[in-house]
């Protein structure tokens, strides 16, 4: 079977971060994408812990590499600086490119 | 009574000591939680209970008689906002973001705060104005609304100083401005009265007001009976979440730390007076004042996070739950009340007198 390559964008960030993050993705025309919610511990101490306000949330967004860069700018730009957020990109392949 | 036997007796309510022993599980660290889907349900049932005594109530005694009390309300929330602001900003030296978002903190009400007001009350065998549930209801946006409008001014206007060094083209940038804390508000606006605390509590009345006594009577036994019972459970989910946080208090400073109590005495002081000048019955001044002193702990990070963004969220939220919250329930709860009591009871206001009498 062939696979075609695409790039996975993983954002792990507060949940309270999670509408910006989507909103991002849907000014560049990205409606597919996957969340759960996860615990962990990082620069920002240790979260997921009491209110749901503080749990961390993982938005996982296939797309290709075209919309990639723009993407990612835009959310450095608007959410690394008051967000607790890490983001990072990885290959991956699918068998429908049409979908992305 | 006395102010010191009466926090006494208060301290060892339920509620406080399950408050107490939360914050202990959570420094020995114990695995102790309360499920997360209960935890969420608890302040829904709180809101409804609330609600619904508030509607019922207010089916006996009208409309017109809770307007005055909810414009003072809302006045005082919006002064009171501004004078936090002014504190943190020029005292304190905070930057405009944590100033303002601590500012309405303060200024918002705490909906937790106000269900351990009500068994408080209940505990004294003391009744209170039923629309207060309203007020509870139009207060929680008015701070956080007011915040984010100064905040946007004030950002677009340092955006103005600093592109007018290279360029004449004001208007435009006044414009951009403008817009955004529109576009802002309206978004803050339509989320807080689409949120779930106030639809759930305005929801409430309105069913409550409809049912009246009569319809309350099959599900009194869920509503009336066990909700002492619930704030009870709610509290060791609060006391652990406190406890949690007792090492970021280290972080919050002297300065916020005595502002985190000194404010809310003050603030809910004022209430009660001014609440009783409007003839608010004993137990509803010191509700008013609850309203007044309270600090929102659940809704503000949700609303400020967005607005916000800019201010530390562990300053606001390590403040008013770690410090400001425990206050409130052990020791100002007493204070006010026996402030209202005092003020009730002599029929005219001579709380210097007493004041002198208990401190000298």
């Amino acid at each position: 079977m062939k696979l075609y390559d695409v790039k996975l964008l993983t954002i792990t960030c507060e949940i309270l971060a999670q509408k910006n993050v989507i909103d991002i993705l849907k000014n560049h025309n990205i409606t597919g994408y996957t969340t759960y919610e996860v615990e962990g511990n990082g620069a920002k101490g240790l979260r997921g812990q009491g209110f749901k306000n503080e749990k961390n949330v993982k938005v996982e967004v296939i797309m290709r590499e075209e919309k990639l860069s723009d993407v990612v700018e835009d959310v450095s730009r608007t959410l690394f600086p008051d967000f607790a957020i890490i983001l990072y990109v990885s290959d991956v392949g699918v068998v429908r490119t049409e979908k992305f | 009574m006395d102010i010191l036997h009466l926090i006494q007796s208060n301290l060892l309510t339920p509620i406080i000591l399950f408050f107490l022993f939360g914050i202990i599980a959570a420094r020995i660290k114990s695995d102790l939680k309360i499920p997360e889907a209960i935890s969420e349900f608890l302040p829904i049932y709180l809101l409804a209970a609330i609600g619904l005594h508030g509607g019922i109530e207010m089916r006996n005694t009208g409309f017109a008689e809770m307007l005055i009390p909810m414009l003072v309300a809302i006045g005082l929330s919006l002064l009171f906002t501004l004078n936090h602001y002014q504190i943190l900003r020029r005292l304190g030296k905070f930057n405009i973001f944590d100033s303002y978002a601590l500012a309405s903190t303060y200024g918002a009400v705490g909906a937790v705060t106000f269900s351990v007001g009500l068994s408080f009350l209940k505990n004294q065998g003391v009744t209170s104005e039923g629309y207060l549930a309203a007020i509870l209801a139009v207060l929680e946006p008015v701070a956080f609304i007011m915040a984010i409008f100064l905040t946007n001014m004030a950002v677009s206007k340092q955006i103005r100083t600093k592109k007018q060094s290279f360029t004449n083209n004001e208007k435009s940038d006044i414009d951009i401005g403008m817009k955004e804390t529109k576009t802002k508000l309206s978004q803050v606006l339509k989320e807080s009265i689409t949120g779930k605390a106030i639809v759930i509590l305005l929801g409430s009345i309105v069913i409550g007001y409809i049912i009246g006594e009569e319809g309350f009577e099959p599900i009194s036994i869920v509503f009336d009976e066990l909700f002492t019972g619930a704030i009870v459970i709610f509290m060791i989910e609060m006391g652990i979440i406190a406890g949690q946080r007792l090492e970021d208090i280290k972080k919050v400073g002297v300065f916020l730390t005595s502002f985190a109590i000194i404010m809310p005495t003050f603030n809910g002081i004022i209430g009660v007076l001014v609440s009783t000048l409007l003839g608010l019955s004993l137990g509803g001044a010191v509700m008013f004042g609850l309203l007044l002193a309270s600090a929102s702990f659940i809704a503000a990070p949700a609303v400020l996070r967005h607005a916000i963004p800019q201010a530390n969220p562990s300053l606001y939220i390590t403040s008013a739950l770690g410090i400001t919250f425990p206050y409130n329930i052990i020791v100002l709860l007493p204070i006010m009340f026996t402030v209202s009591t005092l003020v009730h009871g002599e029929g005219t206001i001579d709380l210097f007198n007493y004041v002198s009498k208990v401190f000298i």
